[in-house]
């Protein structure tokens, strides 16, 4: 194969070439209460060839048909010389690399039977279950891939990986008296079948959890101090700051450019966020980016200052910084974007108990369900919740939604525990149309002086 | 394919059925004004089912370098897993005429396309503002077959523009968006709605003021209104109700809603992206009215859940495929409210506003889906809405956000807008709702 890719990028017209291309089989086993709706295994294959040449615009050329390749040099040639620039796009220089970078597998996937995966699931999907009483439905699901990888481009960078993926989630439902509440399971690792045994008490976790919800009350709406777990804290900085600080969004636009200036506060002083893509067996780690540029711990935040952010060649070479290795594609169907991996706040000091001993009544926001950012407004929803009393967690409440403006939340953060850990949870990242990319997050207990946690509005 | 897909199937399995899907894609981006890249994306897969011994399994593939009794292969190893299910595949061959296929978009050159969006850059260009404009063109040829006999191919264009302006003043971030959707590129009508949309919207939206409190009555936009209709698109679901859990189980032919709530969806339309002459599982697509004057009528079935519910219930030709996957089941085009009818007027609130002393426009709400959809309880903070004060726009709020129970609110409905439009495959104008509970900060 890379010697065919070779090829073709020495036979290219343009400028800069690369050729991506990748074969991943994959396998989904799902349940829906005891019922198995599915359980089938795909094969997709494809390429995307990406060219550009001095005064020309991108040309991009994603295929499924390997055989068209050379027609598809010249169709993304084609393309690229459509577009006259005034202002040439530059790439910001990188070493080449050849690499064989084949991760480890941790039990190939692709040699266990789609039967095995089944059971598996099935028998998690069966801890939930076996929780009974209110809870009257659940989804579990399993999802495995394995992508075959092959990267060239005309600079001398040729790369050959093995990705895996593996993939398990649970939802049960409880229901009682017209309301129904849930829980959520979810794991999600740049690794293989080893890693997905043994989970199951974090199903039968899930399920319990949704029982234990009908009975909680809603929190009251209003203004509180408010701790998120780690897993809550790494969805806030993911969606809430990591957007922002993807390059795309400011080096075209002189007034995001402004707000985003490296040197401006964010935070107090406990506040340190990062980015890192060369983090071990994470969903959002890989050596290299679907550019061919080697993953980093890049540094965003640093004591409360904006010191960082994430680029492509292209906006790297733009805003006359260093690339990043974050330019990500989620499939041979999409040319590479700015894009997050692991991102994190960076740990503090102390624990839990610290961070919440003095507050005489606040939320406590666990697990998150999810979130939107629109730019700098915000809202996420909290799996469950628990009100800090006296310096004590108290009772458990429900319909945690946290809102509020970043900019205001973030300078907010006033204490940050010591516990960091990251989120081993599937889902995705949504961006311009490539959606769900592998990504996760890590933070330790996250302390906000105050935010606005609505349940039912008014 | 199909028919070699066929052929290899029945060999192997009591029954199935198949569906190929050839597609061209073409992306042209204009980036802050700039045209910089142009994309093109060819893509073809091959989705099987088979039924084998009773149990149905399902696998798909874009290897094209591999023979499809390996796909079969796959999906025979999913059915020895699955559970018994009757499905009933159609066999007839009779699909009602449909247009779905715009010579003029199919044949539209990369120039041409990137033509249409420097126009509309052009017209939106502001220097205070940032400026992104999308224009994709779609060709797609679908075939579907089955052991029974149905089936049959068509082609389909689809066309896309989207623009969107982005203007940031220190911590304020504000971005208007607005869309295209047809087989045809468009007229320059719908390039003059689309300016005429953004700009009325962002001009209103530079003046920032306070959100007003209470139970109050709120005008929905077309593009405002997914929060209100997520719940009735997840209670009319075939799927829905074979779990148990539609909240219109059992409702069909009561007033569930007041009388000026009417849904229907209807694949036959001529010249929308979301119609077609039949399903990808070989139905034949057909109108289907769902909400009448208020009184819910029927629900959206593909073949698997009318197999589930048994007897007295049929596929209403709403089954749609990727490659990947089993069918999954969905809406085509929906209409909601009063049934399309004239050009109409781009007004902001349609005309609704008159009378409100105190009120919200919704343009756009944030995490609409998130939630418990079914219980058709919602609650959003807001993306992009305006303060109505004595029948008129006084500016943009910001810190607001909105809650209610659709099944509440759709009992006293205000009004339809006279602004009807189509956003993507959904055509409405905008909705009054009464007494829908806004928060301020």
């Amino acid at each position: 194969m890379r010697d065919r890719l070779e090829e073709g990028v020495r036979k290219s017209r343009a400028d800069y070439t690369e050729i991506r291309v990748e074969r991943t089989w994959a396998s989904s086993v799902s349940f829906r209460g005891r019922r198995l709706e599915t359980a089938t295994a795909s094969e997709d294959v494809g390429g995307c060839v990406r060219v550009l040449s001095r005064g020309r615009g991108w040309g991009v050329a994603a295929f499924t048909s390997l055989d068209h390749l050379p027609a598809m040099i010249d169709r993304a040639h084609e393309l690229s010389q459509a577009i006259v620039l005034d202002e040439p796009i530059r790439l910001a220089d990188i070493a080449p690399v050849t690499a064989e970078a084949l991760l480890d597998l941790d039990g190939d996937v692709r040699g266990v039977s789609l039967a095995e995966k089944t059971r598996l699931i099935e028998a998690y999907n069966g801890e939930m279950l076996a929780v009974g009483g209110a809870i009257t439905d659940t989804i579990a699901n399993y999802h495995d891939e394995v992508t075959e990888y092959w990267f060239v481009n005309s600079e001398g960078t040729a790369l050959h990986e093995l990705r895996p993926e593996i993939t398990l989630s649970g939802t049960a439902l409880a229901r009682k008296n017209g309301t129904i509440e849930k829980g959520l399971e979810s794991i999600g690792l740049r690794k293989g079948w080893k890693s997905a045994q043994h989970a199951g008490a974090g199903f039968r976790q899930a399920a319990e959890r949704a029982a234990q919800l009908l009975a909680a009350p809603t929190v009251r709406g209003g203004t509180y101090p408010v701790v998120l777990d780690p897993e809550m804290a790494g969805v806030f900085i993911h969606e809430a700051f990591g957007h922002l600080s993807e390059a795309d969004f400011v080096y075209e636009n002189p007034q995001a450019r402004e707000m985003m200036t490296l040197g401006r506060r964010f935070g107090r002083p406990v506040l340190n966020v990062g980015d890192n893509g060369a983090a071990a067996g994470l969903r959002g780690t890989m050596p290299y980016d679907d550019e061919g540029v080697p993953t980093q711990d890049s540094t965003l935040i640093k004591d409360g200052i904006l010191v960082g952010r994430l680029h492509s060649r292209e906006t790297a070479a733009r805003m006359g910084e260093r690339p990043t290795g974050n330019a990500r594609a989620i499939s041979f169907r999409h040319p590479p974007i700015v894009r997050m991996t692991n991102t994190y706040i960076g740990n503090g000091h102390g624990t839990f108990q610290d961070l919440i001993k003095d507050i005489k009544l606040g939320v406590y926001a666990c697990s998150a369900f999810g979130g939107q950012t629109m730019l700098e407004s915000f809202s996420f929803t909290a799996a469950y919740g628990h009100m800090i009393r006296d310096g004590q967690v108290a009772e458990m409440v429900k319909d945690v939604v946290l809102a509020g403006n970043l900019f205001e939340t973030l300078d907010q953060i006033e204490r940050i525990a010591g516990d960091f850990q990251w989120n081993q949870i599937g889902g995705g990242c949504g961006k311009a149309g490539q959606s769900p990319l592998p990504v996760t997050e890590g933070a330790p207990h996250v302390r906000i002086e105050r935010a606005l946690v609505g349940g039912e509005v008014g | 394919m199909i028919p070699a897909a066929l052929e290899a199937l029945k060999k192997s399995a009591d029954a199935g059925d198949a569906c190929w899907q050839r597609s061209e894609r073409t992306t042209i981006a204009f980036e802050s004004g700039r045209l910089k890249s142009a994309a093109v994306v060819e893509e073809s897969g091959l989705n099987v089912r088979v039924v084998k011994g009773g149990k149905v399994g399902v696998a798909g593939t874009t290897a094209a370098d591999r023979p499809p009794a390996e796909v079969i292969t796959r999906a025979l190893a999913s059915a020895e897993l699955g559970e018994p299910l009757a499905l009933e595949f159609p066999s007839s061959r009779v699909y009602p005429p449909v247009s779905t296929h715009s010579a003029r978009a199919a044949g539209a050159s990369t120039a041409a396309l990137a033509d249409l969006g420097r126009g509309l850059v052009e017209r939106l260009l502001r220097p205070d503002a940032q400026i992104n404009v999308t224009v994709e063109r779609e060709v797609e040829e679908t075939s579907v077959g089955n052991t029974a006999g149905a089936g049959g191919s068509y082609l389909a264009t689809g066309v896309s523009v989207s623009a969107d302006v982005t203007r940031v003043a220190e911590n304020d971030v504000l971005m208007v968006y607005d869309y295209y959707v047809g087989t045809d590129l468009p007229q320059p009508a719908a390039l003059d709605a689309i300016v005429e949309s953004i700009t009325r919207r962002l001009e209103l939206a530079l003046t920032v003021t306070s959100s007003p409190g209470g139970s109050l009555p709120v005008v929905f936009s077309p593009m405002g209104l997914s929060a209100i209709l997520l719940p009735l698109e997840e209670a009319l679901s075939g799927k829905t109700l074979v779990q148990g859990i539609s909240p219109l189980q059992g409702r069909l032919g009561e007033p569930v809603f007041g009388a000026e709530l009417s849904l229907v969806d209807d694949p036959t339309l001529a010249d929308r992206p979301g119609s077609y002459p039949f399903d990808d599982e070989g139905v034949a697509a057909a109108r289907l009215p769902l909400i009448e004057r208020g009184v819910p009528r029927g629900f959206v079935h593909d073949l698997e859940t009318a197999a589930r519910l048994g007897k007295g219930h049929r596929s209403t030709g709403h089954g749609h495929r990727g490659v990947f996957g089993k069918p999954r089941l969905g809406y085509s085009n929906l209409i909601v409210g009063p049934e399309p009818r004239g050009p109409s007027r781009v007004t902001l609130g349609g005309g609704l506003l008159d009378g409100i002393a105190e009120g919200l426009l919704i343009d756009d709400l944030i995490g609409v889906g998130q939630g418990n959809i079914i219980g058709g309880a919602f609650s959003h903070p807001v993306a992009l809405a305006y303060r109505i004060e004595k029948g008129e726009v006084t500016g943009r709020v910001k810190d607001a956000a909105v809650a209610g129970n659709v099944y509440d609110l759709l009992k006293r409905i205000g009004g339809w807008g006279n602004d009807g439009r189509w956003v993507g495959a959904r055509w409405s104008s905008s909705l009054r709702l009464e007494g829908v509970s806004v928060a301020g900060r």
